[in-house]
């Protein structure tokens, strides 16, 4: 079938080395004139109209360190000079480690490390083929995929555990620690979660030095557009933080709803937003590890409903990145998740398939995400395959030409000569190994290439029967659901 | 009344990528110089030979192989004009090759169509390229016109029937890629000095020019040089192309069959050169790998595609434009593949500034018409024109004013410059969709009801009577002289 596993000694399969996009090919969008304005604006709004944080600790740091706050509204408005000296604190390279350190993610401008959608809340049952809600053994299953993918860098929870209600959140870093050996990033609020979700990250770190060393773990936190940050997320980012565990925020402004209707204004906002928490925490854990992030859609200008993928989507996936550099910060940005409501479908490639080429230009950190259709809400078990496809195309198409005595084959061509043909060299033989990549679309049977949304079903339910990465150690599992249970206990 | 023909759209990048340093630049052209000048290339013509030979190149008669010195070849190139304009039939679709736009065309020559309402697969027929050619001329995202398939009904005069086809119903420059002998050439030069009026406004504003192929590895086809030359001659655009296929008739390293094809492209082009010295000519690189278990020719694989914006960067380092590969998957019908294998490249080639590339419309490889792709083609063409182009970061853009009227925990529906800016959102013409029962329609039925639209609506601003006459004449005497 369409898999290979390496086989081992051990009773479980080997996770493949990551294939992150790397490309020296740089294409800055951008010019620096338009960073320089669009951080201007960002300053301007943040200092005349200010941000609201619905949370007194957060108030009081900020207060305390010179940013003008009216406790009635709880917005807050920051001095210009107060934000610069904020951010030159935030670190502009950091590890996010993994489970396991061949995993480690050293983030660096122009080598992109992407990960799973999310986080979706329906999925197509492999058994039965239908749709229906999502549980924590789905996140579990596709863990063990992007354990499996050498595309995925880290994982995210991809699909809520719903049948986990209170503490579904930390039940999906359960599953993925449980399935995978990669980085996790999960999406923890408020203090007590994020709490548990420390200790959790703690017990797979070993220790609380090494999890502020080697962070296994780094959460992200979304705002509220416009101009409003979320006390849940301000409670988690802070208790994160202080434990040294990589915080991002995220903003997802939508263009004509709760942003302006011009993809630089909703830049703004959501740029605004998204360095207001990170001044934030530069405040009160100067050094913390940061990132940023910009995901903009759009409300569908008759019926007010929010659409993922206008004409001009690439533009979101590299100007939010070119922004987050120019703030001298690691970029999350913003890739996939189609608005076709079926995966395998002319649109749901049509809308995605530019993506990971624009965004590997502008050179991201960290990006998101593959697997789910439908606007990030429902996972088809072949769409990670499929998003896998084009992300390879990508991948391929940024990688340095080989360009050598070799690869020219100059004594090659020689000795074929004009009208003559390659077929019998032993040049032919040893590179056709690698002249063709295999695809999706190239699987063969008697002669014929297979449906390529067959193969990527396929191709998923070998995963599914087949890899079964490193499993945590036991006394690590026990201890993980230790917490989950105290947790329950706690939070309902 | 027939409405006008939209204005083009082609895409401008904002921005430049260069896939290739200047030294895999050099290191390429030194390979093709070095297989120019000690492999040469085989022309199985002695009076191309003789014309090679007059200028200075090694002609080995008995083996019909051509070797160029490296300086001949150098001054050759020379003298090929870095840019030129490709005249519509009016002069509003004027195509000026300068690295600014990238035009994008039709796709050719497909010999299959499949009817939208039996479903079954037919022979193309002339009737196909002069529907398709209304239909390219309705779509601002198309610059030019291929024909798109072949007129199957005439086969011994095809190349002009397909010129007559699309002349009539396109005002957009129209590029012939069936047109290789001498023979037919020179109907087809007649053909376009009728549509621009005379021999200088051929030259001017050539409303034809033409692709040749050349035979992988290392040898042209003897008619289809004679061919090249009779264009060149009459100041019709002359591009040369190479599918050099990695692993059957190219090495299968790709660096190997990019040297190798672009030794043939240019053995061709200074071939141009030499006999009519700053002819207008074009480069294109189209390199396909082997399936090294069937043999049989990929396009558009994972790995393979970079070659083909490999091939733009090569032809500006002979200071020449470029026809890209871009669109023209292997997928057999509409669907996932052929937008996974068509969005990379096309955004690849609008980066690296590709002056013109083929081409919309066609499946399975090039060679099956499925009307309704060229519509779901030019919309995934939008979005990469639209994304290419760039942040609009002006004040109005920026909108800071808008941003504290609503301020913190707004929001921005009753805001004037909400009303503008929705107007302007640009969303996919297929995608979206809703039947009246609110269901999804998908794209697919979009793009067929559009191409239906089309055909019923759209009718190009027709050739004058006289025109129309002289062309039927032009090809009634080349059916009487080959037999059809």
């Amino acid at each position: 079938m369409t898999g290979t596993i390496e086989t081992t000694t051990e009773a479980f399969s080997r996770t493949p080395p990551l294939e992150p996009i790397r490309t020296s090919r740089r294409v800055r969008f951008l010019e620096d004139e338009q960073l320089d304005r669009l951080q201007d604006a960002t300053l301007h709004v943040l200092e005349t109209v200010g941000v609201r944080f619905p949370n007194q600790r957060s108030l009081e740091i900020l207060g305390d360190h010179g940013a003008q706050v009216d406790p009635a509204t709880q917005i807050v408005k920051f001095p210009r000079d107060l934000v610069m000296s904020a951010m030159a604190k935030a670190p502009r390279t950091f590890t996010m480690a993994a489970r396991n350190p061949d995993f480690d993610l050293d983030l660096e401008e122009g080598t992109s490390y992407f990960t799973l959608d999310g986080c979706g809340v329906a999925v197509i049952d492999p058994d039965t083929g239908l749709e229906r809600a999502s549980r924590k053994e789905d996140l579990a299953r596709q863990a063990r995929v992007a354990d499996y993918l050498p595309s995925i860098g880290f994982v995210w929870a991809t699909i809520s555990a719903q049948d986990h209600v209170r503490t579904s959140q930390l039940h999906e870093i359960d599953a993925a620690y449980n399935n995978s050996v990669k980085h996790f990033q999960g999406m923890v609020m408020g203090d007590e979660a994020a709490r548990f979700a420390v200790e959790m990250a703690t017990v797979v770190a070993g220790s609380r030095e090494t999890l502020r060393e080697r962070p296994v773990f780094s959460n992200l936190i979304c705002s509220i557009a416009p101009l409003a940050q979320d006390h849940a997320g301000l409670e988690s980012a802070l208790v994160m933080a202080e434990a040294g565990i990589p915080v991002g925020f995220l903003s997802m402004p939508t263009l004509g709803t709760t942003a302006p209707s011009t993809s630089a204004g909703a830049f703004i906002v959501g740029d605004a937003e998204v360095i207001s928490g990170i001044v934030l925490l530069q405040l009160a854990y100067p050094g913390a590890p940061v990132f940023h992030s910009i995901m903009k859609a759009h409300a569908d200008p008759r019926t007010g409903t929010y659409v993922g993928y206008s004409l001009d989507s690439g533009v979101a996936r590299y100007a939010p990145v070119e922004m987050a550099h120019h703030w001298g910060v690691p970029s999350m940005g913003a890739c996939f998740g189609t608005d076709s409501p079926s995966a395998g479908t002319w649109l749901s490639a049509a809308d995605i398939a530019l993506d990971p080429l624009l965004g590997g230009l502008a050179g991201p950190e960290l990006v998101t995400g593959m697997g789910l259709s439908r606007t990030y809400t429902l996972m088809y078990p072949e769409g990670i395959f499929l998003d896998n496809e084009l992300y390879e195309r990508a991948r391929y198409s940024l990688m340095a030409l080989d360009i050598n005595d070799e690869t020219l084959a100059l004594d090659v061509i020689a000795s074929v000569g004009p009208g003559g043909h390659y077929l019998a060299e032993e040049h032919t033989r040893k590179h056709m190994r690698y002249a063709l990549k295999r695809g999706l679309e190239h699987d063969l049977v008697s002669g014929r290439y297979r449906d390529p949304i067959e193969v990527a079903r396929e191709k998923a339910a070998w995963v599914r029967a087949n890899h079964h990465p490193e499993p945590l150690e036991a006394v690590k599992q026990a201890e993980l659901t230790r917490i989950l249970e105290a947790a329950r206990a706690a939070l309902g | 009344m027939a409405p006008v023909t939209p204005a083009l759209a082609p895409i401008r990048s904002a921005r430049r990528l260069r896939l290739l340093d200047d030294g895999q630049l050099a290191d390429l052209r030194a390979a093709t110089l070095e297989i120019l000048a000690t492999i040469g290339v085989h022309v199985p013509s002695a009076r191309v030979l003789g014309l090679y030979e007059e200028h200075g190149a090694r002609v080995d008669h008995a083996g019909g192989i051509v070797r160029f010195p490296p300086e001949l070849v150098l001054a050759a190139m020379a003298r090929a004009p870095r840019t030129y304009t490709l005249g519509g039939r009016t002069p509003d679709f004027d195509l000026l090759l300068d690295g600014s736009a990238f035009y994008v065309g039709t796709d050719g020559c497909g010999i299959r169509v499949m009817d939208p309402v039996t479903g079954a697969v037919r022979p193309s027929t002339v009737a196909d390229v002069a529907d398709m050619a209304r239909v390219a001329d309705a779509l601002p995202a198309l610059g030019f016109y291929w024909p798109i398939v072949s007129a199957g009904d005439h086969p011994a005069t095809a190349p002009v029937h397909e010129l007559l086809a699309s002349y009539s119903n396109t005002v957009k420059h129209v590029q012939s890629e069936t047109v290789v002998d001498p023979v037919m050439a020179r109907h087809a030069v007649e053909m376009a000095r009728v549509i621009g009026g005379s021999d200088e406004a051929v030259r001017a504003r050539p409303p034809l020019s033409s692709l040749i192929c050349a035979i992988s590895p290392l040898a042209q086809d003897a008619e289809a040089l004679e061919a090249a030359l009779v264009f060149a001659a009459a100041g019709v655009p002359v591009g040369i192309m190479s599918m050099a296929n990695c692993g059957t008739t190219g090495p299968a390293a790709i660096a190997g069959s990019l040297a190798q094809g672009d030794a043939e492209i240019i053995a061709a082009l200074v071939l141009v050169q030499l006999v009519h010295p700053g002819a207008p000519v074009f480069h294109s690189m189209m390199p396909g790998v082997m399936d090294p278990r069937t043999g049989g020719y990929v396009s558009t694989s994972i790995s393979g595609e970079v070659a083909y914006a490999a091939g733009v960067e090569i032809a500006h380092h002979w200071g020449v434009p470029t026809l890209a590969g871009v669109f023209g998957t292997d997928a057999p019908e509409p669907g996932w593949q052929v937008a996974a294998e068509s969005a990379v490249n096309l955004t690849l080639c609008g980066l690296l500034g590709a002056e013109t590339g083929s081409g919309m419309g066609l499946l399975d490889a090039c060679t099956v018409l499925h009307r309704e792709q060229i519509v779901l083609d030019a919309d995934l063409h939008e979005r990469v024109r639209v994304n290419l182009a760039g942040l609009d970061t002006s004040p109005g853009a920026l909108a800071v004013d808008v941003i504290r009227e609503v301020g913190p925990r707004g929001h921005f529906l009753y805001q004037p410059h909400t009303r503008e800016g929705m107007r302007r959102m640009r969303f996919s013409s297929v995608a979206g969709r809703r039947a009246p029962d609110g269901s999804p329609v998908p794209p697919l039925e979009v793009a067929r009801a559009e191409v239906a639209r089309l055909l019923r609506d759209h009718h190009p601003e027709p050739l004058d009577d006289a025109q129309a006459v002289e062309l039927g004449r032009i090809v009634a005497a080349a059916d009487r002289r080959l037999g059809a």
